[in-house]
């Protein structure tokens, strides 16, 4: 594993913004309004994330944007030490996770965890989405303790 | 129509110089591991008609070695699972007929694994010190500071397994030393001082839980195998190591943040598939060569291919099983933590050498049967292999 470099550029204020295509479009819009949005199949009713053309139950290509209640349960996390981004090399250790949201299992979201202490981390732990603008014109869903 | 249903084998394996940053240009270090692989066979270029590689183009290697014309070629996206996706890749072609003695190649090299470094991304992108944008699977993981290999794929899933089944960093621990005493009796390792369970506890993090002695060593690294019929391998220079049962599985994309099941993930399945291939069963193997990309994947594979219970491989390993003189010895060669990320490779060439009765002073007396895995998560091969019996 390659050192990190040791000059942090503290100017840096910028995390990999993503990058909206026409499959996610609805979904960085509605994060931006502070949304949760995944696509759900009127056919079948499965929740989808990440967004796809089509079910993955049941093919169907009728697909419709809805609402999440933003809560969730934590699956597992890591802590990462280092980074080859600045913006989060000048922020280890930080709590990358993997969350489950309540309205499907398995309905799998990344985040981070923020607002919580490491001791409380544990498979299950009530969670709840909170929207941060971590740089200008860049908000993310991000999760806390319910 | 002719029987399409061939007994495969092992009939050469070879390493190139294998090391940190070599010189060499990746031509070169095919170039080598293919000859060693060509003369532990004693073979030449006119024996092979099939190539399979993950790395490079396997049309390029062929004309790079002149092997032309192929019967059979396969150039792994290399996003799949590793070595073991064109080892099973090539097993499966010369078990059909379609070719009848063909390569499988994995070269790697230290930086980037085969995908794009997070530098380069960076560069496609935008510059650091300013906004720049990340698509494709990346949007759901690179925001969040998720891309890196040891906190998506070693730390999620190390976490998630300590969490559920309350196995200890010591487990963890000792398999890594029990590693390195193997590691120190293979000559080609390229870590080999002796390693305490101190030492382990005191390496840094890299994302915790996952701690640089839980990472396989990244290095430059050419590896070859080759499969022909069990009918041609009696014929050459090494005792033919027959191949039992192979197996893949894959059960997500390549987003492993999002696995239905991080402690069973595409092992579970695997391990079905091989074991229901063959009348042998785990307390048949003698020797085990199990993928430590991440030292928690070689705890799942211990789990999944029956050796110990789900959560019962830390007991497993710090009852001493796992080493050389207990009931499994694992890792033999010391494990990619040791003999360096060759991806998979060096797990099927080592349980190769365990049969051949090759492997000196780490040979386990007698080995008839071993079992070999790589990788987790998205996607894992196996294969089990036994003598010529």
């Amino acid at each position: 594993m390659d050192e990190p470099s040791a000059d942090v550029n503290e100017h840096v204020l910028y995390p990999p913004m993503p990058a909206p295509d026409e499959l996610s479009a609805f979904f960085w819009d509605g994060i931006a309004r502070h949304e949760l949005l995944v696509m759900r199949c009127t056919s079948c009713g499965w929740l989808l994330h990440p967004p796809k053309g089509s079910c993955p139950r049941c093919l169907s290509t009728s697909l419709a944007v809805t609402d999440l209640s933003g809560r969730a349960s934590l699956v597992t996390w890591s802590q990462p030490m280092q980074s080859h981004e600045p913006y989060f090399q000048a922020r280890v250790p930080f709590v990358f996770a993997t969350v489950n949201l309540v309205e499907q299992e398995p309905l799998r979201f990344a985040t981070n965890l923020v607002d919580c202490d490491e001791d409380a981390l544990r498979i299950d732990l009530p969670l709840v989405v909170t929207f941060r603008d971590v740089a200008p014109g860049c908000t993310l869903p991000l999760f806390r303790p319910a | 129509m002719v029987n399409a249903s061939k007994r495969v084998a092992i009939a050469g394996v070879g390493y190139s110089e294998i090391g940190r940053r070599l010189p060499h240009s990746d031509d070169e270090l095919v170039r080598q591991a293919v000859t060693a692989a060509l003369d532990d066979a004693g073979m030449t270029t006119s024996d092979i008609d099939g190539i399979g590689t993950s790395g490079g183009v396997a049309l390029s290697i062929g004309q790079l070695l002149g092997m032309m014309p192929l019967n059979w070629f396969f150039t792994s996206t290399q996003i799949g699972p590793a070595f073991s996706e064109t080892a099973v890749m090539t097993i499966s072609a010369v078990a059909s007929g379609v070719c009848h003695t063909a390569l499988a190649i994995r070269l790697i090299r230290q930086a980037g694994g085969g995908r794009p470094s997070l530098e380069a991304m960076a560069a496609m992108t935008g510059p650091p010190d300013g906004p720049r944008r990340v698509g494709g699977d990346q949007q759901w993981t690179a925001p969040f500071g998720g891309s890196m290999p040891a906190t998506f794929l070693g730390g999620l899933q190390m976490q998630r397994y300590m969490s559920e089944f309350g196995v200890t960093q010591e487990q963890f621990g000792v398999h890594a030393t029990i590693q390195r005493e193997h590691a120190a009796r293979n000559p080609d390792a390229l870590l080999r001082d002796p390693l305490t369970l101190d030492e382990y506890l005191a390496s840094r993090f890299v994302s915790k839980p996952v701690r640089l002695l839980d990472c396989d060593y990244p290095c430059d690294a050419v590896s070859c195998v080759i499969f022909t019929t069990a009918e041609r391998a009696r014929d050459l220079r090494k005792p033919p190591v027959l191949v039992e049962a192979w197996a893949m599985a894959g059960v997500s994309d390549l987003d492993m943040t999002l696995l239905d099941d991080f402690t069973a993930n595409s092992v579970a399945p695997c391990s079905e598939a091989l074991w229901s291939r063959t009348d042998l069963r785990p307390s048949d193997v003698d020797t085990a060569h199990l993928y430590d990309g991440f030292s928690v994947i070689c705890f799942e594979w211990l789990e999944h291919l029956g050796f110990c219970g789900r959560g019962e491989a830390g007991a497993f390993v710090e009852e001493g099983k796992t080493r050389l003189g207990g009931s499994l010895p694992l890792n033999t060669d010391g494990g990619a933590c040791n003999v360096g990320r060759r991806h998979g490779a060096n797990f099927c060439i080592e349980a190769a050498r365990q049969l051949r009765g090759e492997a000196g002073p780490r040979q386990v007396p007698g080995a008839e049967v071993s079992v070999w895995s790589n990788a987790s998560g998205a996607f894992a091969g196996a294969a089990l292999l036994t003598t010529d019996r």
